[in-house]
């Protein structure tokens, strides 16, 4: 913490509660001791003192809600900027190795050798830890096997990674609906496929 | 033995009735077939005894334990320096032109190799030559030398790190005879059974030859007995040096010879003589002896490691050349004179040979049992899966995670480390203990183990095993926990940091401080993480409950059920480092969870899959609050207790970590990641006393040297999509604009941001009027 305290701000800040206290009739006041951060008005929650946290501001149409551990579907998307933005294919952020290791996946899983296209995704993903390509090939071959579960979270994983790709996201989503699907999860499977529909649909409005 | 019936007194002489001669003849004879019939059945038994034992499983098979392969592809980050090192680590052997497998040529900007072939779970790969081109980042291109194309990724063989053989037992590594050297094959049989291929099984020339010989050495050179009866003792029979254990095994070569082929007998002889011994672990066979005195494999063995292999079958204990380097070499170069008298090497062959040192690979102990420690680990990943008999007899082949790059800068880190801080306190040497993981952060492998500080020898294994109290590195999940409820906690919300005295259920009261026993006024939550305070700290751990940090704990990998007492906060929790790297992993990981895992696969010893180990990942964090305590943790590094990491690691580097301290600095941590490893390092006493460090002077240097070894990717923070970015002022916390001289980008789950401008903000000059004007609006 780069600036030491300077009379500047904190006369600043006293003038500007002052204000504040007047105008608005807020609770904020000065503490008598001098610390780098303003006395705020305890919030009596426990035996500690907590500053209350802001009030939070709308959320922006279309944003996700904050999410909490066991909500069904953890990864929300973010509101597509421009589709085309965000790249179609592996070629655009993988190096050789990784693409050469994909092709002999595709070839693998064509040829119904699920192990030999899993352990081929494997070595690309340790090369490229967060290619989210990899990530979500890989969640399809898992789904081949019939690695329901992992399959999923694989997809979500890479969703994770992909911050808002939606091509990507869209194979991901497939996959977590079949997912679903095999494991007698219906209502999963349906608001996975509402995902679907609805990157579908702002794929056809933004020209994607 | 039949009585002689008493002479009779005739004074003729006497004359043995017919009858006599007759019983005589007839007690012979009965006699006689009654030691035939011992004898047949003694021969009968000892023929099935050889061809049940022979014709079924010949040898248990430790199942051997291999490290991760090395890939080679445009972008790998491995210099010529560390190929090199590589290269060597594997056995491969420099020279001028590649002249077979396992064989490299180093350039300063080149490197050529000559690949073995290696058989790989999903199919084997050939032997290749191939290029290697480098610049100082590593590795450029790959190409193959004899098409001159190009080459994507080319998979070297992985380094053998050690077998699962029993408790005392046997261990080796089978090869067939048409494996073996032709030096081997017949250096062998000139030194040990010159006549081989002629004698039966027992060789009476060969008795005189050897009594010959020895005679005109002065000393014994050959011995008398023939690879088949060497083989039979070897195999069935006890070392006693008793006439009938004798009797036996001539008995058993000439049987063994009867059924099965010259071939086969050699071929059993190669795999079975013995050979060294490492500790419980006995070497047998030639295969396995190539990997423990040379670190490579038989096909690739000189003239003057053959003669020391052949040498050392006459007693590997007397002649054990780790021990007794000169009698060692003496053998080794009488065996070369035989080689030569033979007309196997020339001349010139054995003088170049004679003039070479041992070239023994590895330290005085030696061997492929390179990591006790993380084949512990692998072994308990087996435990449940495979019967021990399946693991120590059949010859599985386990391909595993390790990444002997990561164990060496680990095992390094952890020794120089503890040298130069026991020395810096003027400890005794040898009064510290230390333990550490490596991890990799997305898929949760196991890349390195030390389990103390005496890595190459197995023992008590602290890094999974030392459950210590953890201190200060639960305080991520303990104010994660807090930031989970983003309605009410963000990094800017302000703690005290105030005496605290708390009634325990036992009465006692508790009144924690902080490390540097100050005060320290209120402060930002990510501050109160970053400084390690502990005040603050219990404050907010009390508010959320003991409850909630042990759900965070558990969501993140921690397997223990802790009492829950405000002293949790502070970490009065058990921890192996192991899972210390689980649950750093998971925050690592933004919240998705990989089960630690030290397996990749495991084959027969054919090459059949048996088991492969998929990745798993399950998301048991939210994604945004990790972030934020991510964030923090980054703070940790360029403003906190973890800052001195900086002095060894570039700035541009991003890393977030923790330091761990316990009650009167017993137990020193530290845990922290990149973007693709995490580390985790303890320093302590194993007798639990005081040793005066923290874990930011204690383990903060070791993790510093093995993240700077590592060569780690910087963490690349982007914000998930419910976490926005805002500049805060550093000093209130409030919004900050380009008018605030000291401002940070501080992430806030989204719409959790404060709202209300920094009085040093520009924006706040207006700020009044935007505030009535948000009413109006």
């Amino acid at each position: 913490m780069k600036t030491a305290l300077s009379t500047l701000p904190v006369l600043r800040w006293s003038l500007a509660a002052l204000l504040l206290a007047l105008l608005g009739g807020c609770a904020s006041s000065v503490g008598e001791r001098t610390t780098r951060y303003p006395e705020q008005p305890p919030a009596q929650t426990g035996i500690g003192t907590v500053r209350p946290a802001p009030q939070p501001t709308a959320p922006a149409p279309n944003l996700p809600i904050p999410i909490t551990p066991g909500n069904g579907s953890p990864v929300a998307i973010a509101p597509p900027p421009k589709a085309p933005e965000y790249p179609k294919s592996a070629e655009a952020i993988s190096g050789q190795a990784v693409l050469s290791l994909m092709k002999q996946a595709r070839e693998a899983r064509a040829a119904g050798k699920f192990d030999q296209a899993s352990g081929a995704l494997e070595r690309a993903q340790r090369i490229e830890p967060r290619n989210y390509f990899v990530w979500s090939a890989l969640s399809r071959v898992y789904l081949d096997k019939k690695l329901y579960d992992n399959a999923e979270s694989v997809a979500m994983k890479s969703n994770s990674l992909a911050r808002g790709n939606i091509y990507v996201e869209l194979e991901n989503w497939k996959v977590i609906s079949e997912a679903r699907e095999a494991q007698g999860d219906s209502i999963g499977a349906l608001q996975a496929q509402s995902r679907i529909d609805e990157i579908q649909r702002n794929l056809i409005g933004s020209g994607g | 033995m039949a009585r002689p019936m008493a002479p009779p007194t005739r004074k003729k002489p006497p004359r043995i009735p017919r009858q006599v001669w007759i019983g005589l003849l007839a007690v012979v004879l009965v006699l006689g077939s009654i030691g035939l019939v011992i004898f047949s059945f003694t021969v009968i038994a000892l023929d099935k005894d050889i061809r049940t034992r022979f014709a079924g499983v010949r040898w248990t098979l430790p199942a051997q334990v291999y490290a991760a392969p090395l890939e080679l592809y445009a972008g790998q980050r491995v210099d010529a320096g560390a190929l090199r090192h590589e290269l060597e680590r594997l056995g491969y052997r420099s020279t001028e032109n590649l002249d077979g497998p396992g064989t490299f040529a180093m350039g300063k900007s080149r490197a050529d190799i000559f690949i073995r072939g290696f058989h790989f779970w999903d199919g084997p790969r050939p032997e290749a030559r191939i290029s290697v081109k480098l610049d100082a980042d590593g590795v450029t291109d790959v190409l193959d030398l004899d098409s001159q194309q190009p080459r994507d990724i080319v998979r070297m063989d992985p380094m053998l790190i050690g077998s699962i053989y029993p408790q005392q037992g046997e261990d080796r590594v089978l090869v067939k005879l048409d494996e073996v050297p032709e030096l081997l094959r017949e250096g062998l049989l000139s030194v040990e059974d010159k006549g081989f291929y002629d004698h039966f099984g027992v060789s009476i020339r060969g008795v005189f030859r050897a009594m010959f010989v020895n005679l005109r050495a002065g000393h014994t050179v050959q011995g008398a007995s023939t690879i088949t009866q060497q083989l039979v003792r070897n195999f069935f029979l006890t070392m006693d040096r008793t006439w009938t254990r004798k009797i036996n095994e001539m008995i058993m070569a000439v049987l063994l010879e009867r059924h099965y082929s010259k071939q086969e007998i050699l071929e059993a002889y190669v795999n079975e003589i013995y050979l060294g011994q490492d500790g419980n672990r006995a070497v047998h066979g030639f295969g396995l002896a190539s990997y423990f005195y040379f670190n490579k494999p038989l096909g690739e063995l000189r003239d003057h490691e053959i003669a020391l292999l052949v040498g050392v079958v006459k007693g590997a204990s007397f002649y054990n050349p780790r021990r007794n380097a000169e009698r060692a070499k003496n053998r080794r170069d009488l065996v070369l004179h035989v080689f030569r008298d033979q007309g196997l090497i020339s001349d010139a062959e054995m003088e170049a040979a004679i003039a070479r040192p041992l070239g023994l690979a590895g330290n005085k102990k030696g061997g492929v049992e390179r990591y006790p420690a993380f084949v512990d680990l692998v072994k308990r990943q087996l435990r449940g899966q495979y019967k021990d008999s399946d693991l120590t007899d059949e010859g599985l082949r386990i391909f595993t995670t390790l990444e002997p790059r990561a164990q060496e800068a680990l095992e390094r880190s952890i020794i120089q480390g503890l040298a130069t801080v026991e020395k810096s306190r003027k400890m005794p040497e040898g009064t510290l203990e230390s333990s550490g993981v490596v991890t990799s952060v997305d898929g949760g492998e196991v890349l390195a183990v030390v389990g103390g500080r005496e890595s190459r020898y197995a023992g008590f294994n602290r890094a999974l095993d030392s459950r210590r109290s953890i201190g200060s590195l639960v305080k991520p999940f303990v104010y994660l926990s807090a930031l989970e409820q983003g309605d009410r906690y963000n990094l800017q919300s302000i703690l005290e940091d105030e005496p605290i005295s708390l009634r325990l259920p036992n009465k006692q009261v508790w009144s924690p401080g902080n490390y540097d026993r100050k005060l320290h006024g209120p402060q930002p939550l990510y501050m109160a993480l970053a400084h390690s305070y502990n005040l603050p700290t219990v404050r907010l751990g009390l508010e959320i409950g003991e409850k909630s940090v042990v759900e965070t704990l558990k969501q993140a990998g921690y397997s223990g059920d802790p009492a829950l007492l405000p002293s949790l906060f502070l970490g009065a929790v058990d921890v192996a480092p192991i899972e210390v790297a689980q649950m750093y992993g998971t925050l690592a990981a933004n919240g998705f969870q990989s089960p630690l895992s030290s397996i990749r696969e495991v084959t027969t010893k054919e090459g059949e899959p048996l088991n492969r180990y998929p990745i798993r990942v399950k998301q048991t964090l939210p994604e945004g609050p990790v972030y934020l305590i991510n964030w923090a943790m980054t703070q940790v590094m360029r403003l906190g207790t973890g800052r001195a990491a900086y002095s060894k690691i570039p700035d541009e580097v991003v890393l977030a970590g923790k330091s761990g301290t316990t009650d009167d600095l017993r137990d020193a941590w530290f845990a922290g990641f990149a973007g693709d490893r995490v580390g985790v390092i303890w320093v302590g006493r194993d007798d639990y006393k005081p040793m005066g460090l923290s874990g930011s002077t204690g383990a903060l240097p070791i993790w510093s040297s093995l993240i700077k070894e590592l060569n780690v990717r910087s963490l690349d923070l982007i914000p998930p999509p419910d976490v926005e970015e805002q500049l805060a002022d550093t000093v209130t916390g409030l919004k900050a604009d380009e008018g605030c001289q000291s401002r940070l980008l501080v992430p806030y789950l989204r719409g959790y941001a404060p709202a209300e401008w920094a009085p040093c903000a520009r924006a706040a000059t207006s700020q009044p009027l935007q505030w009535l004007r948000d009413i109006f609006e």
